[in-house]
């Protein structure tokens, strides 16, 4: 994979190491395994709206990054938080 | 950004795993020195002896949202000139935390099944971090399940606090 997001090696006594690249969607931040050769629409795809790679279950779902998500939930706590003080 | 480091052997007693998924390291937010945090590392393995029936230890990664019960362990720095993690790191849980998604995989951002004798890394490149908001109690927390091997795993995490 060009310019992977990550990378895993897997040891097993007997085994060969088992590497891979890996890449985080840029919606759910999930974690994606890209095994050699494989089709890249089984890996997700590309959003064209952030440019960011995204998982499979992220495909068609509209374009909704991590960051705001992040600034949704940081939202959402302190508004719980100024709820809680009064 | 500073660099932490911890694991489930830091403090506490390390939980032996069951069918049910439990609780091994979890990094979350806290009031008092509120911020972002991302998992740039993961490394975990079987931490006892195999059983004698090969098996499966399921991991998995998720959001939480709530804390559960478990041992308050103080994260490692990395460079000893930074200052002590604002994030609260927890680990050996008694009482599962809330997490996204249930007990289930939903809410998974990681699930990954080896076998008893396999150990694995993931390291993250710059951009493609685990983050977690700057919430009170949210945070990730690392977990593992096994049906058949029933002894400890050992999970380390290495993360940034932002």
């Amino acid at each position: 994979m060009r310019k992977p997001g990550g990378y895993s090696i897997i040891v097993e006594p007997d085994k060969a190491d088992l590497e891979e690249d890996t890449f985080t969607c840029g919606h759910c931040c999930k974690v994606v395994f890209v095994k050699p050769l494989c089709d890249p629409a089984e890996m997700g795809g590309r959003c064209t709206c952030c440019d960011k790679l995204i998982c499979k279950y992220c495909v068609g779902k509209g374009c909704d990054p991590l960051e705001k998500k992040l600034l949704r939930w940081e939202a959402a706590g302190r508004l719980r938080e100024a709820m809680r003080s009064e | 950004m500073a660099r932490y480091s911890i694991n489930n052997r830091m403090a506490g007693s390390q939980q032996a795993l069951a069918a049910t998924l439990k609780s091994q390291v979890s990094l979350t937010a806290v009031t008092a020195t509120l911020c972002r945090g991302q998992i740039v590392e993961l490394a975990y393995g079987a931490d006892g002896a195999p059983n004698a029936t090969d098996c499966q230890i399921v991991y998995d990664a998720a959001r939480q949202t709530t804390v559960g019960t478990g041992t308050s362990a103080t994260p490692n720095l990395e460079n000893p000139a930074d200052v002590a993690s604002r994030s609260l790191g927890t680990v050996n849980y008694t009482v599962e935390p809330t997490v996204t998604g249930g007990t289930a995989f939903v809410g998974s951002i990681w699930s990954r099944t080896l076998n008893q004798r396999a150990a694995q890394q993931w390291f993250a490149n710059p951009g493609s971090e685990l983050v977690w908001p700057a919430t009170n109690v949210n945070g990730i927390v690392i977990r593992a399940l096994s049906p058949t091997y029933t002894s400890n795993v050992l999970v380390d995490v290495k993360y940034d606090d932002f």
